[in-house]
């Protein structure tokens, strides 16, 4: 895989990684409310903003990315946000990594390696 | 609340893969990649990238109604399964080939997503019978 392609695919677990943790901390705010007030509460805070940066940025890399390689292909190497997102929540939100779940990151993490090693 | 997740999760699918086949499209027609105005300008000069926002806003907005009672970690797996229907959808679409790397892969990641959407039902049974919410902290 050239260069270009595994830059694009790191710059893009760390953006989304990015971008979900701001979303987690703007949506679980427990002082944030209901309905549209609960909207106009996280719009007032910075997480739910630096959220939608990462999103946007990520947005480009990820069809740049996508151009270069296969989609079936690219969908599957993506997965590992699932892996990168879960460690961060256990660190930050201090989820639980239960054995379901190590079982869980684990496969992902083969089935990833399976695609990138294979095509 | 068990069918509010399921219709929402199936929406947030729906949502996903046609931003992943409008991505494709747009990234495909703005070859060849580069960090410049030329590039944004052919991805943006194309009707695909609007096929993309509008899955990616349809999916914000599912995504976020769903996240404020759902774990991060186990809320995001269950949202992947899209990798299915994209990758079953580039064949017919993109006459991409179904090689034995991409299936074993996909398999194994299923797979895994399985067990994470498993350990999620766990936990939720959990808070259920502490009359708590699913939400951490």
């Amino acid at each position: 895989m050239p260069l270009l392609t595994i830059g694009l695919w790191l710059a893009n677990v760390l953006i989304d990684t990015g971008g979900q943790l701001a979303f987690k901390a703007a949506a679980g705010d427990p002082d944030a409310g209901d309905g549209l007030a609960r909207w106009r509460h996280m719009a007032s805070r910075p997480w739910l903003w630096i959220g939608v940066g990462c999103y946007v940025i990520e947005f480009l890399v990820w069809i740049a990315f996508l151009s270069l390689v296969p989609l079936s292909e690219g969908v599957l190497l993506g997965s590992i946000n699932i892996v990168a997102i879960m460690i961060a929540g256990r660190f930050l939100f201090g989820e639980k990594l239960t054995r379901l779940r190590v079982a869980g990151i684990l496969l992902v993490s083969l089935g990833v390696a399976i695609v990138g090693a294979g095509g | 609340m068990r069918r509010f997740y399921v219709f929402g999760f199936l929406l947030l699918m729906a949502f996903d893969t046609l931003a992943q086949l409008s991505f494709k499209l747009a990234g495909n027609h703005a070859l060849p990649v580069a960090a410049d105005l030329a590039w944004l300008l052919r991805v943006f000069g194309a009707p695909w990238i609007y096929g993309a926002l509008v899955g990616y806003l349809g999916a914000f907005f599912t995504w976020m109604s769903l996240l404020k009672h759902a774990p991060i970690g186990p809320a995001f797996a269950a949202s992947h399964l899209e990798v299915i229907s994209v990758m079953l959808l580039s064949v017919w679409l993109f006459h991409e080939p179904l090689t034995v790397p991409r299936v074993l892969g996909a398999v194994a990641i299923v797979a895994g997503i399985v067990c994470l959407g498993l350990a999620e039902s766990d936990e939720a049974e959990h808070a259920t019978a502490n009359g708590a919410g699913a939400g951490p902290g």
